[in-house]
């Protein structure tokens, strides 16, 4: 296992430098000059040339690349035009929020939508089966705005259930979860949709595997069929999907916090597009590579867990 | 039909549209979701007929009306008939999402088709290219491209179709690599043919039944996304109605007058949902062993 | 090798009386398996032969209770056993008879194992629901069955997943799941047909051994006559759904009477004979929802007459019946 971990680790840096290539590529994809478009047509030549400098678009196209993987290695992520602070103060303070968002979000979607996804292809074309199976799509048509705002008023508006505005402090264990319920409800049903739909799929594929008539010929129990025999397996496609998930979680949870006025690193986006704040934008996406690293990281050291043939292999 | 057999046989396009519309034939929810999509495609087509009023119009006397028999979903801020806005807006969600999947459908299937077809070294490096930029949301890209470029029409296709490229070259890439291991490819070469023409005319028909239900539900995809700009604040500039922007501005009022973001966050889901449906039932009948996979 | 003519006892080990299995195939239902009857004696083995798709893996999944729901099901007859009916068991019950007292095992090792779970968890799972064995305890009593089926260094390997097996292993460490709770009968349904032929009679000559040792009684389901001659003392030939002719291996080899029978006889390589082609049976099996309304064998039939338009009943001396208008008259034949 520690072989595999070490190993997977290895195939990590390839992608993370190639992740923030792209970034790098679509922060220079802009013609023209980033100096003259934050500062706008009337700025002095002065005023120009010195965040030129500041931006580090003067040098060489090459050198800039070399400075901008260099910094982004070793944790300088640059710092916000608007308020001098470090990218990674930033990202720090906000961290919080978007750790209990996700995790819940996660934990959610996959509360719901794995035994929701089995009990549907255990009941398969009845309708109990259809009718998960178009909720679930309708479940995952929905964007998360337009999720997150009907939420927002029926149970922070009409019902006054849940604060309109899911700021608050964080020490207060109460007040911090109910200002977390609604925003995680908004990802983890989008979620769940999906974990349900997936699966479902692969659950029917696993009841229709060999080992799986094995278990009951030798008389294994249905439950322990289901959950020690079929489940585990099934689950291999649904880390998968989880994985890829999580990438439009990050889009997902950027419009949720926005709707929920939830600090975070969607806020943090919206703050920093707002104010033109492009030295910021940068680093955020920079956050957003390693994000996506880590998170291919962790689905492929789960797959080592779940299915003892990756760990070999 | 399975996607081997499929496969296994060499198709004309009229036989790969025959095979979409006999997958068509077999789906209750397909017909649902094109019933639905054809209709709002329908009613942007005769926006100006149907509107009641001139999207653009400004009336102060009759600001933030609740829906009435006069306004029938209400008015905004500005005292614009929402009606009359949702109709135009569907116009922009249309051509945004329709023009951007259909770019990335074309440019990314002649990558897949190209890369596979090429094989080698070349297939390796182009796939390990859309692996990149597939791994990244395409929210985020898309927000970052905009963010950079300017949220003009232009932009925003261009955004969304460079997030969409990549799925599809990998789904177009696969079954070329099986179809060019077949007997039929290797006479075509034998006979002197061109790779183009082997391509366009021998490889192309065998992948169109998978690009297309790709294609529907990119469109989704496509559609989500620019809606999603738009609410952020990075979608056309205002007056211009478009369904995202429409509930961005609607949500800025929302604790009093609830129906402005209400009605454009419906149509949204809407089309999406159609689409879904249609995708979805779509993908079933040609590939059965995902029935109802993600 | 068991003697082909041996006394029956009085009481069969297993009796299969009438049994019909359905399939839902459009909106019909069509019988897969068609009024078949054997009786299984203590520590007999019978052989159930015919072409891929005739209804014997179907006809052994019937006997388990395994037949895939809700496109099948069994629609008539009765399979007797320890003084029960099968058929008419409740789930829980028959649940019980799964794997404990009867058991199975199957054509494809590389898949029938399932692949998260280790070999030697497989192997005590069985004891755990049938013997309330506590963990250890089955353990080592899962142990003791790998060493059993001849698996090197068992203990060492207790732990490993079944992917780092080679497929005969895996068929080895089918047999040890099937035999955990040494069952009165074993249906063996093709187990060596997916294996190297070196590997195959190894398993072949393991399944026999164990089969001694415990006392069992067994069904092989085959297609390869030539295992049959190996392993069976009695053969069931089995032709799109129906038994066709029953007899003792030998009488069976020696006097083949049904005209299926004989050419199946007739398409196996051997080496002791030289053959310039194999001869192969014209024409194909029907499908199950176009059967013949009389002979179901009459379409492919060198011998077809006009009465084969009627179905033949399986007729003949108790130790040699046969399904066929023609041949169940008047002696064998040759």
């Amino acid at each position: 296992m520690i072989r595999y971990i070490v190993k997977r680790l290895v195939f990590a840096i390839p992608t993370l430098l190639a992740v923030l290539t792209l970034v790098f590529v679509l922060v220079r994809i802009v013609p023209g000059d980033p100096a003259q478009t934050i500062l706008g047509d009337q700025a002095s030549q002065e005023a120009l040339q010195a965040l030129r400098q500041r931006l580090g678009v003067d040098k060489p196209i090459f050198d800039q690349y070399v400075d901008f993987i260099k910094g982004a290695l070793v944790g300088n992520w640059g710092e916000s035009l608007v308020t001098g602070r470090p990218v990674l103060a930033e990202v720090w303070a906000v961290l919080p929020y978007t750790v209990d968002l996700t995790v819940a979000a996660i934990l959610l979607g996959a509360l719901i939508g794995i035994p929701l996804g089995t009990w549907s292809a255990l009941h398969r074309n009845e309708a109990i089966d259809y009718a998960t199976r178009v909720i679930s799509l309708l479940g995952l048509s929905f964007p998360a705005f337009v999720s997150g705002i009907l939420l927002l008023l029926a149970f922070a508006i009409e019902l006054r259930w849940f604060p309109v505005i899911s700021a608050g402090k964080l020490d207060d264990p109460v007040e911090r979860l109910r200002n977390l319920t609604l925003p995680a409800i908004n990802l983890g049903i989008i979620m769940a949709a999906y974990v349900t739909r997936v699966t479902r799929s692969s659950m029917l594929e696993v009841l229709g595997e060999d080992y799986i008539r094995t278990a009951r010929a030798k008389g294994v129990p249905d439950r322990a069929v289901i959950w020690r025999h079929s489940l585990r397996n099934a689950l291999i496609p649904v880390v998968t999907v989880v994985g890829l998930y999580l990438g439009i979680l990050i889009g997902n949870s950027v419009l949720t916090e926005i709707v929920f006025n939830r600090p975070g690193l969607g806020k943090l986006i919206v703050g920093a597009l707002n104010q033109r704040d492009y030295t910021m934008l940068q680093g955020l996406m920079v956050v957003y590579a390693f994000l996506i690293v880590a998170v291919n990281l962790i689905t492929d050291l789960t797959y080592g867990f779940i299915d003892p043939r990756v760990k070999h292999g | 039909m399975s996607r081997a057999a499929a496969i296994g046989r060499r198709r004309g396009f009229s036989h790969a549209l025959g095979e979409l519309l006999r997958a068509f034939n077999t789906n209750v929810t397909s017909w649902i979701g094109l019933g639905i999509f054809l209709t709002i495609v329908l009613l942007a087509i005769l926006a100006p007929v149907l509107a009641p009023y001139d999207p653009l119009e400004q009336n102060i006397v009759a600001r933030l009306k609740g829906p009435s028999e006069q306004f029938w979903f209400g008015t905004d801020v500005y005292g614009r008939d929402i009606l009359s806005r949702l109709l135009y807006g569907a116009r922009v969600s249309l051509i945004i999402g329709t023009t951007a999947t259909l770019i990335a459908m074309v440019v990314g299937s002649a990558i897949g088709i190209l890369s596979g077809y090429v094989g080698g070294r070349v297939d390796l490096a182009i796939m390990q290219l859309m692996d990149v930029l597939m791994s990244f949301p395409t929210l985020i890209m898309g927000l970052m491209i905009v963010a950079v470029l300017g949220a003009s029409m232009g932009n925003l296709i261009f955004a969304i179709a460079l997030t969409a490229i990549a799925p599809f070259a990998r789904i177009a890439r696969a079954p070329t690599i099986a179809i060019k291991q077949r007997d039929y490819i290797e006479a075509c070469r034998a006979l002197g043919y061109s790779d183009l023409r082997i391509m366009a005319v021998h490889i192309l028909p065998n992948v169109m039944a998978e690009i297309m239900v790709m294609g529907s539900l990119w469109l989704a995809t496509s559609i989500r996304v620019e809606a999603s700009l738009s609410f952020i604040g990075l979608g056309l500039k205002p007056p211009t109605p478009s369904w995202g922007g429409m509930v961005r501005e609607g949500f800025e009022v929302i604790l009093d007058n609830a129906w402005l973001s209400i009605f454009p966050s419906l149509a949204i889901l809407l089309i999406i949902f159609a689409l879904n449906m249609l995708g979805d039932g779509l993908r079933d009948a040609v590939d059965p062993k995902l029935r109802g996979g993600e | 090798m068991a003697t082909a003519f041996k006394v029956e006892p009085a009481e069969p080990v297993l009796s299969v009386q009438g049994l019909t299995t359905s399939f839902r195939v459009s909106g019909d239902w069509h019988a897969a398996v068609r009024d078949v009857s054997f009786d299984l004696a203590h520590n007999e083995t019978l052989a159930l032969v015919g072409e891929s798709g005739c209804g014997k893996s179907m006809t052994a999944l019937s006997i388990m209770g395994l037949v895939p729901k809700p496109a099948g099901r069994i629609t008539a007859g009765r399979i007797m056993f320890e003084g029960s009916d099968l058929v008419s068991l409740d789930r829980e019950a028959m649940r019980r008879i799964r794997g404990n007292r009867i058991s199975m095992i199957f054509q494809e090792p590389m898949t029938s194992l399932n692949p998260v779970l280790t070999v030697g968890f497989q192997v005590a799972e069985a004891l755990r629901y049938h013997r309330a064995m506590g963990g250890a305890e089955a353990d080592r009593a899962a142990l003791d069955l790998l060493e059993q089926v001849k698996i090197p260094s068992a203990a060492r390997r207790f732990k490993d997943y079944p992917h780092q097996f080679s497929g005969g292993m895996r068929q080895r460490v089918m047999i040890a799941i099937a035999l955990a709770c040494r069952p009165q009968v074993l249906l063996a349904d093709e187990p060596t047909t997916a294996l190297d032929v070196t590997i195959q009679a190894e398993v072949l000559a393991l399944l026999a051994e164990l089969k001694q040792a415990y006392g069992m009684s067994m069904v092989f389901i085959t297609h390869n006559l030539g295992v049959v001659a190996a392993i069976a003392d009695r053969v069931a030939v089995m032709y799109a759904g129906e038994i066709v002719e029953v007899a003792a291996v030998r009488e069976l080899f020696r006097r083949p009477r049904h005209p299926y029978t004989e050419l199946l006889l007739r398409s196996i390589p051997r080496v002791d004979r030289h053959v310039s082609h194999l001869e192969t049976i014209e024409g194909q099996v029907p499908s199950i929802a176009a059967m013949p309304a009389g002979c179901r064998f009459a379409p492919r039939c060198p011998l077809r007459e006009a009465r084969c338009d009627a179905p033949p009943p399986l007729a003949g001396a108790a130790h040699h019946v046969v399904r066929c208008w023609v041949r169940s008259e008047g002696g064998g034949h040759g």
